[in-house]
């Protein structure tokens, strides 16, 4: 009965409150705890989250970077064709760390030199010593070496493989496609104006069209090459137009430059004569002139009669002839012996101003519109065109323009008088023909037809026919400003063409820088003798490949012109 | 009872199950990509050498180095505008025979033929050479076309210009270079059509041969082909079991 009553064994009252302090402290851990086991648990259900992601959706361990497309480090240029004639390829590299190198040097510098000896052992050796980190010693080495370099076994020489241009056509049409440098950067051509579009990720894959054909190209540039040898000249360029759409299908600068080596030679090589060198290319200019006389109404036929003495005193200065006529002529014997004095008239008749708006729509008074950037930019008297001034570059004395602006003129001429502008790239889907624009009309053009084939059926340029083509053009000798004179000995001689003459469809242009007089040209320097014959050579190896069919029975309407001859002496 | 304790454990081991199949179907996709890029990865590898080894034969076989072979070795040159075909017909013309005169064949007499049988219509000299001009067969009035035109260009009526068709040629024995078959014709009309041809012949021949008339023509038209290019039969001739086409083309075939 000891027992203690509840009252009386009532705890004490600070015993009580350490009993609700507990609890309270029970709750909070209980929470606390809940909550680390949330978090952890949520940790937990992430990472197995993840784990399961992964294996569903995530990449393998073994999985390689693969290259699902083929993407050269540059895009390539092929021709019309798709021949390629530059392309991005690995090449393989030799170079070494003279510091890495832990064998003998000497010995090292002795066996560099026999595999490579474009350097000494002496210079091997010196740049072993020389301390510093890197260098190229071969670039675009051939398997055989870098095996053999590869088995002199030291580590201190890196082999590698870089991407590296290569221009499988060597020298073909270098000026058009111009070169890289060091850094795989175009620094000259079409690698400079399509920098960007060659070497952009997005547009790389697509090879770069142009519009030049090899085959076209390689008849051109070996006859142009044979010539320019054959007469000692000191450069020519050639220019192949289609006629129709502008297209440049060949055009070519000599001395050549090989693309592949563009540093081993003369920066005279490098220059572009077919774009940026502008030469006044004489009597080539003498069609133009006509046919502005023709279109303003000055010439309603070829019979037109002109007074054509031995010299024509004008403005203060005289005027020459190489076969002076000595008694009236026709336009058509103007241009069949190709006398300045017929066509100084005919252009003084014209006058000034016209002359300069003809010209100006034409394209020969501003820059050479192409897509490469080493374009030239044609000379014209400028503030001295005066009426004597109108006169010679009537004849094509006195205003200068690059070899493709004349070839350009010529298209614009036998395209029915409309004038597009030259273009590198292929006109196709991807690039369509822009719209032309009317210089001279319809009628004019196919009257100058007759006209120029008479030039090579019976006047100066009858070296440049090739049978069965019906070949058309005007020869071109212009006397060369040396030190501000007019030599009498050194010319430039050029040639350019129409065939088929019946139905225009391609223009060629030649152009001899300096050609010497041979035997085979009995002392003469003329257009005729030496530039004409690159032109009839090159016509009949590529009129069948591109697809110009032969005809000895075929020529264009010759009644215009033919009664208005009249019968050589001889 | 035991099913119903054991029930969450099958939930759990199916669920597992599910998960497993699930992630060895993933995997095997996983694989299969791997795969199938590996192979990708191959097709990009060959293209690239490929790729390589047209740029080498490109750059050996380039342009300018096909250019400096032909030069030394092949001596190739652009075809002429005359080589030139504009289609079937001028190809088979080039086919033609070229007409041979055989100086070694044996003399034969010229009347040994009957040549009466196949006078031609050729009504003028006919009656010039007193012959009848009834005897022709009705054969002969059969004109076989054929792709041959030269006896279309041979102006039969030169005849009274030339003497040696003074006298009847059929009446007396002459001799004949018999060089084509022996179906050819003797035609005093035709050969007449010929004088510089025949005279050229007879003189070859023998003084008798003044009268010979049937000499074949070769020499004045020549076919255009060159020596090459011979055939042994015209492609382009009637059948020789005809009448008069024969595989010579310089006899006539009327």
């Amino acid at each position: 009965m000891n027992a203690p009553s509840p009252a009386l064994v009532a705890p004490r009252p600070e015993r009580l409150r350490l009993v609700g302090q507990r609890r309270q402290l029970l709750a909070l851990m209980h929470q606390r705890l809940m909550f680390g086991m949330i978090v952890y648990a949520g940790i937990v259900a992430l990472i197995a989250l993840r784990i399961l992601y992964l294996a569903a959706f995530g990449d393998h361990a073994g999985r390689k970077q693969s290259l699902t497309q083929l993407i050269p480090e540059r895009g390539d240029i092929v021709d019309r064709n798709g021949d390629p004639l530059a392309r991005t390829i690995d090449a393989w590299t030799i170079a070494i760390h003279p510091t890495k190198v832990i064998g003998d040097k000497l010995e090292l510098a002795r066996q560099l030199a026999r595999l490579m000896p474009e350097q000494s052992e002496e210079q091997y050796f010196a740049l072993l010593r020389s301390g510093k980190p890197f260098f190229y010693l071969r670039r675009r080495a051939s398997p055989a070496l870098v095996e053999a370099v590869n088995a002199l076994g030291e580590p201190g020489l890196a082999i590698e493989r870089e991407p590296d241009r290569l221009y499988p056509q060597t020298t073909l049409a270098a000026h058009v496609l111009g070169y890289t440098d060091i850094d795989g950067h175009g620094v000259a051509g079409m690698e400079r104006a399509f920098d960007q579009r060659l070497s952009d990720a997005a547009t790389r894959g697509e090879p770069l069209m142009l519009s030049i054909d090899s085959r076209a190209q390689q008849a051109l540039e070996h006859e142009l090459m044979t010539a320019m040898t054959k007469f000692s000249a000191i450069g020519a360029a050639g220019v192949i137009l289609d006629v129709k759409t502008g297209e440049v299908l060949a055009m070519t600068s000599l001395p050549e430059v090989n693309p592949n080596q563009p540093g081993a030679v003369s920066p005279d090589a490098r220059f572009n004569r077919a774009t940026q060198g502008v030469y006044e290319l004489g009597s080539t200019f003498k069609p133009f002139t006509v046919a502005m006389a023709m279109d303003s109404g000055l010439i309603k036929s070829f019979g037109k009669q002109y007074n054509c003495p031995n010299t024509l005193p004008a403005y203060g200065h005289v005027v020459h002839d190489t076969h002076p006529f000595g008694r009236t002529c026709t336009v058509a014997e103007i241009m069949q012996e190709s006398s300045n004095i017929g066509t100084a008239q005919i252009a003084d008749q014209l006058g000034t101003e016209r002359q300069k708006v003809w010209l100006k729509k034409m394209g020969f008074t501003g820059p050479v519109p192409i897509e490469l950037k080493e374009r030239g930019r044609a000379l014209t008297p400028g503030s001295r065109w005066g009426p004597f001034e109108t006169m010679t570059v009537g004849f094509g004395q006195g205003i200068a323009v690059a070899p493709l602006q004349l070839a350009m003129g010529y298209q614009t001429l036998f395209n029915g008088g409309v004038y597009h502008a030259p273009t590198l790239l292929k006109i196709d889907r991807a690039h369509p023909l822009p719209a032309g624009k009317r210089v001279f009309s319809e009628e004019t053009s196919y009257k100058m037809r007759a006209l120029l084939r008479l030039v090579v059926m019976k006047g100066t340029g009858k070296k440049a026919d090739a049978p069965g083509y019906r070949v058309g053009g005007k020869t071109g000798t212009a006397q060369k400003l040396i030190n501000g004179r007019y030599s009498q000995t050194i010319n430039i001689t050029s040639f350019a063409g129409v065939f088929p003459m019946d139905e225009p469809r391609y223009v060629i242009v030649a152009m001899l820088d300096e050609p010497k007089a041979t035997k085979d040209t009995y002392g003469f320097t003329t257009a005729g003798w030496n530039v004409a014959p690159v032109v009839s050579g090159t016509i009949s190896r590529i009129a069948p490949m591109l697809g110009v069919q032969p005809d000895m029975g075929r020529e264009p309407d010759m009644s215009q012109v033919l009664p208005y001859i009249h019968e050589k002496k001889d | 009872m035991s099913g119903r304790s054991f029930r969450s454990v099958f939930m759990v081991a199916s669920c597992a199950g599910a998960a497993l199949g699930c992630y060895l179907v993933s995997l095997r996709v996983a694989s299969e990509r791997a795969a199938l890029e590996d192979v990708e990865n191959q097709i990009v590898l060959a293209q690239r050498d490929v790729r390589v080894l047209q740029t080498e034969i490109g750059t050996r076989g380039r342009l300018s180095q096909l250019e400096r072979w032909n030069a030394g070795a092949f001596a190739l040159s652009a075809p002429a505008a005359d080589q030139f075909l504009k289609g079937g017909f001028e190809l088979a013309r080039l086919a033609r025979p070229e007409h041979q005169v055989d100086f070694k064949a044996p003399v034969v007499l010229a009347s040994a033929p009957a040549p009466q049988k196949t006078q031609p219509l050729e009504q003028p000299e006919v009656d010039d050479s007193g012959v009848p001009a009834a005897s022709a067969p009705p054969a002969a009035l059969l004109h076989i076309a054929s792709y041959k035109t030269e006896t279309r260009e041979v102006p039969a009526r030169s005849v009274v210009k030339l003497p040696l068709t003074a006298a009847n040629p059929t009446d007396k024995p002459a001799t004949a270079d018999r060089s084509a078959s022996p179906k050819s014709v003797m035609k005093p009309g035709l050969a007449a059509a010929q004088p510089k041809a025949a005279r050229e012949v007879a003189k070859a021949v023998t003084a008798a041969a003044k009268k010979a008339v049937d000499k074949p023509v070769a020499t004045a038209t020549r076919p255009v082909t060159k020596p090459v290019r011979i055939a042994n039969i015209d492609p382009l001739a009637p059948l020789p079991g005809r009448h008069s086409a024969t595989s010579k083309g310089k006899t006539a075939d009327r």
